[in-house]
Order: C-alpha cells, then structure tokens, then sequence
C-alpha cells in the first residue's frame, strides 16, 4: 500500500462514498485497493499473450499460423529468387511469344495467355493480399475498437445511438453494396479498401463492445473508479487490456474479409487496374476463356486464396473454441 | 406478441427506410455529377434533358429526394437505359433464375451440413471425425464461391467434359413455356454445377452449428434420460441433433438473404443469368437504374428474411420471451 499516497486514498474513498453514500464501508476500500495493486504488475498486454497461448495449443491454428507466416516469408523474397518481373511479355527460342506455356523448367508455373510469368504474378499477389488484408484490418480493427470501448463504456443514449447504426449497417447486401459503391467511386485501392472498411467495422464494434460489457460489471473496475480513476484511465488501462484478444481476432479475420472481397471486386473487373491481384489474375483467365485448359493459370491464384483465408479462419476457429465455456466444459 | 410483431416491423420499415436514403446518396449526391454516371455521355441536349426530367434529377436537392421516394414507393425505378425497357421487367425474370439456384442450394447445403455436422459433433472430441470435420468445414468456408465456381468448372466441365457451365440452356435452345423451360434434362444438367457451388458453400456454416450444438448437448441430462430408456446410440444422437436445430433453422432465413446477394460471383462463373449477374452488368455498362433496383431488391430480402427468422425462432422456441 506504499504505492498510494495519503491524498489519492482521500479522494478515493470520496468517491466511493459518494457512490455507495448510504452504505460507505472503508474496508472495502482496502479491499478495491488491494485489488487495484495486484493488478498493477500485469502488462497491458499479458491477455493478449495469454490468449496467444492458448491458440499455440490448437493444431489446425498452429498449421494455419505456419502457413501465412510461410506465404508472408515467399512474398517478401519472391522477387529476389524469382527475378523476371511479373508483366514482363516472355519469348519462346523460335522468337514467338510464349502464351499461355505448360509449365517448364524455365517456368515452374507456366505463362498466361499474355506471356507473363505466372509465378511472378503469383508472387506479386501474395504481396497485394498481404498490403490489402493488414490496412484494411488495421482501419478495421482501430474504428471497431474504439466504437466499441465508447459504447459499451458509457452505455446510455451513445451506446443506443451506436448500436442502431450497427443494426442498420448490418442489413446492408456485402458484396452488391461494395460492387455500386466501387462503380460510383471508380475503381482504385483507395476506395476499395474504403468500401471494405465500411462494410466490416460493424460486426467488429459489436463484437468489443459486449466483450467491454462483460467487463464493465467486474469488481476492479468499480476499484478503479472507487480510487478516482477517469474515465480515460479505466478505459484504457483497465478495460482496453482484457478486449484487446477479441479486437485483435476480430482484425485477424478482417484480413480474410478484405482479401474475399478485393478478389470478388477485382474478379468482376473493379479492381485497382494497376494492382495485380489474385482476384484479377482469375478475372484475365475467366475473360480469356483460359479456365477450362489452362489449369497451371487458374490453380496458383485460387489455391493462395483458399489458403490465406482459410489459414485465417482457422485461427479464428481456435479462438472461438478456447474461449467458449460452454463448449470448455465439455473437453473432459 | 403482438407488441413484439408490431416492433419489430417498425423496426424493419425504419431500416429499410434508410437503405432508401443511402442509395440516394450513393447515387446522387457521392458522384461529382451525377448525371454523367445517369445519363450516358454524347447524348443531343435535348434528350438528355428529357431524361434527366424522367429521372427527376432537376432541381434542389431535397426536391429530387422527394420525388425519389414517390417514384420509389409507387415501385417506379424508370427505364433501363441499356434495355429502354421498365425496370421490373428486366428484372423479374431474374429472380426466379436467381432463385432457381439459390434454394435448392441453400436447402442441400442445409441438409447436407446440418447431418454431417450431427456425427462430428457426436464422434470423439479431438478425434479423427472431428478433426476432419472442422478441417474440410474450414476449408471450404475459406474458398470464395467463386473460386469455387472456377475450379468446379475447370474439373468438371473442362477435365472431364462431363457437364455444361454456361448459362441455363444449350445455345440455340428456345423454349417456351414453363414445362418447356425448366422441366427438362437440359435445363436441370446446367443446374447442377451452379446448384453444387452454392450448396458447398452453405455445408460449412451448418457443419460448424451444428456440430456445436450436439457437443452442447451431449453433456445435458434429458440425453442421460433417452439413453435410460434403452434405445440404441443412433436414436440418442438423432434426439441431440433434434434439439440443436433451432440455431441452423434460424440461421437458414437470414442467409436466404445472404446467399442470392453471394452467389453474384456464382452467377458470373456459371452464366447464369440472375439478379446478381445483371447487378454486375448493369455496373459496367452504367446502367444505373438497374443497379439501383437490384441493390435494393437485395436489401429488402435481408430485412424481410431477418424480420422472418426473429418471427420463426420466437414461434420454434418457447424460451425466448417477447418484449
């Protein structure tokens, strides 16, 4: 109890009496106190870890783990193994250009019907995924977090006024709703990931701020706010740590999210023109009827999809698992 | 009850209301000038004109708002401009076709999910089903429909040369009639591709339901109870997935919705020429009255299927209390 100063201890038990007026009882300052210092020595993130750890434990999100760590590695130094850059038109020996090409030696992957290395376009598109799905989670994750905390926080007329905008947003068409709103605001990475910004801040909001209400309820924050704690402070230092694992969950899967939906635009042509993406890649081989012959053009951009975003919903599924104690119960 | 009905179709109209005002802004106000996205470029001024007037797109802005929801509630949407015909027209025909695959899909999915999803969650938790099942489920749930379109097409129709993957009929086909069009073998082999896909995309979510259902179940007492009685394993794993159903049934509603908004990629794969393809259209040839219209079909079948499902679930499950 070294720790608080006389004065804080004063205006601590103000507080709390103010609150409690009619049944002020000091020992239950001494007990929000103690409360209040054995907290004191965890770090803010030491949920997210916790959490962590538990997911190490799943398999399937171990595997999905190695897997996007493993894609995010081949996108990094793709190009320096693989040096022919993505657009560059191939020429077979005789002179003629090298469309649409089995794969060889020469080119693992094969050729498109444009004589573009398939390999290096695949490895482009592992970067775009990657650049896609993490700003679009971090916008995501940052908008879903703090609407969450202030609504789930105050409560009240905010919180009805935040959640009536979720009820309405989460009757809005996903994808009809991004294909208009990309139409209308041309087609550009800017306004793609806009639109998919739009689109999922509203599960996330309503994810953290029920995980804040399980919160709100528990004794230490009512020992916080008894030792005069702000607002600001409880927020953050006292409820902020114990979301954090759903918020940043709920990021993991926005990457999935923003990856599906940039390859379904980008699939219909309204993908960023100077982004190659797999979404795209599919679009040139849907447009040049390629899909029915040319598997070794359709399989590496459909394969990494499938790959990235089930690695991703993997991890999520462990998530949900391990923190279900209905279903936590039942393990034994 | 009726409080509860009476609620929470305010509630559906308040939400469609805003969709309403959300498209006018989407295509009015958000575009610099909206009549280049309306009206097409290196028209005579004196149509575009006409149009603009049929459009109500003259005057101060809460005029056009106003004239937009008369238009709207009186089920006007104008003229396509790529057709020159109404609307509705255009698009009638493309629900039935979209709904000729969104249905059976979603019940196979459905069915199909819901009972593989009962013997995972009964098999060994951690084993070999298990594993297997949450692995495949997770899978398919990771692969976009329309990748899944796309490799379903490559194998089936490319590979094998077993089934047809463009459009509802054989080129050249005209039939007329319904018997003619959709009660034949033609027809139903360009069904099943397209059925397929939709369908593989809706096992996963019941799979997972439903298999968290019956490992919620497993440990209650009323199953303790059947078993006493001495029937055999099979009939007190059928009572457990009995019980764990309402989550999928509720889930069925809501996801009607989702799925004829999802299989638009389904549709541009396969051909098939639904809401969704035309939605598509309709956006690349700046044929804005139909993309409004289908955006908001869309958007009244998810309010409608959600106020369906609140309506259902509370009628299916004599615990939830109206308010």
């Amino acid at each position: 109890m070294t720790l608080l100063k006389k004065s804080k201890i004063r205006r601590a038990s103000a507080v709390y009496s103010e609150d409690r007026a009619a049944a002020f009882d000091p020992s239950r300052v001494q007990e929000a106190m103690a409360i209040w210092a054995a907290g004191r020595s965890r770090s803010v993130f030491a949920p997210l870890i916790e959490t962590f750890g538990l997911l190490v434990k799943d398999r399937m999100a171990v595997v999905g783990m190695a897997i996007i760590a493993t894609l995010a590695v081949v996108g990094i130094l793709g190009p320096l193994i693989v040096p022919l850059p993505p657009f560059q038109a191939l020429k077979a020996p005789d002179g003629t250009m090298l469309r649409l090409a089995e794969p060889s030696a020469a080119h693992p992957f094969g050729t498109d019907y444009f004589a573009h290395s398939v390999l290096s376009q695949f490895i482009l598109g592992i970067r775009i995924a990657f650049l896609v799905g993490l700003s679009a989670a971090v916008a995501v994750g940052l908008i879903s977090t703090v609407l969450g905390l202030v609504s789930g926080y105050f409560g009240g007329y905010l919180d009805d006024a935040i959640m009536r905008i979720v009820d309405i947003a989460l009757s809005i068409p996903t994808l009809p709703f991004a294909i208009i709103m990309v139409a209308v605001l041309g087609p550009s990475l800017e306004n793609v990931l806009f639109v998919i910004v739009l689109l999922y801040w509203r599960n996330g909001a309503r994810i953290v701020r029920s995980a804040v209400l399980t919160q709100k309820e528990r004794p230490f924050i009512a020992a916080a706010r008894a030792l005069g704690a702000s607002h600001w402070r409880i927020m953050t230092y006292h409820i902020l740590p114990n979301v954090l694992p759903v918020a940043f969950l709920w990021m993991t899967m926005s990457i999935a999210f923003a990856v599906l939906t940039e390859a379904s635009l980008s699939f219909i042509g309204l993908g960023d023109p100077s982004m190659a993406s797999w979404g795209q890649m599919l679009n040139l081989a849907f447009q040049t009827a390629s899909i029915r012959s040319a598997w070794w053009w359709v399989l590496p951009p459909s394969l990494g999809l499938i790959l990235l975003i089930s690695s991703i919903y993997f991890i999520g599924r462990a998530f949900e698992e391990k923190t279900n104690p209905r279903l936590r119960q039942r393990a034994a | 009850m009726r409080v509860y009905l009476a609620r929470r179709i305010i509630q559906s109209i308040i939400v469609v209301f805003v969709m309403v005002t959300l498209m006018f802004v989407i295509f009015r106000i958000i575009p610099s000038d909206p009549t280049a996205m309306l009206v097409e470029r290196g028209m005579p001024e004196e149509t575009r004109q006409r149009l603009l007037e049929q459009w109500g797109l003259t005057g101060p802005l809460y005029v056009q708002y106003v004239r937009y929801l008369t238009n709207l509630f009186q089920g006007d949407f104008g003229l396509s401009f790529f057709y020159s015909k109404p609307v509705w027209e255009i698009l009638a025909p493309k629900v039935l076709n979209t709904l000729w695959i969104a249905i059976p899909g979603l019940l196979l999915g459905a069915t199909f999910g819901s009972v593989l999803g009962m013997f995972v969650g009964w098999s060994r938790r951690g084993g070999a089903i298990d594993g297997l099942g949450i692995l495949l489920a997770t899978v398919i749930r990771g692969a976009p429909p329309f990748v899944t379109g796309i490799l379903a097409l490559m194998v089936f129709s490319g590979f094998f040369d077993l089934l047809p993957g463009f459009g509802m009929r054989t080129p050249g086909a005209n039939p007329s009639g319904f018997a003619a069009t959709y009660l034949n073998g033609d027809f139903l082999q360009h069904l099943i591709l397209p059925v397929a896909v939709v369908a593989l995309t809706f096992i996963p979510e019941n799979l997972l339901l439903m298999r968290t259902g019956v490992l919620e179940a497993r440990g209650e007492d009323y199953l303790e109870m059947v078993r006493a009685k001495g029937v055999s394993e099979f009939r007190v794993m059928w009572h457990a997935g009995r019980n764990s159903l309402l989550p999928v049934i509720t889930w069925l509603f809501p996801s009607l919705a989702e799925t004829v908004a999802g299989i638009v990629l389904v549709e541009v794969v396969f051909s098939w020429p639904g809401v969704g393809r035309e939605l598509v259209f309709s956006v690349t040839r700046q044929d804005m009255p139909i993309a409004q219209a289908g955006f908001f079909l869309l958007a009244v079948m998810i309010v409608a299927s959600n106020l369906l499902a609140d309506l259902v679930y509370s009628y299916l499950d004599p615990r939830v209390v109206y308010k």
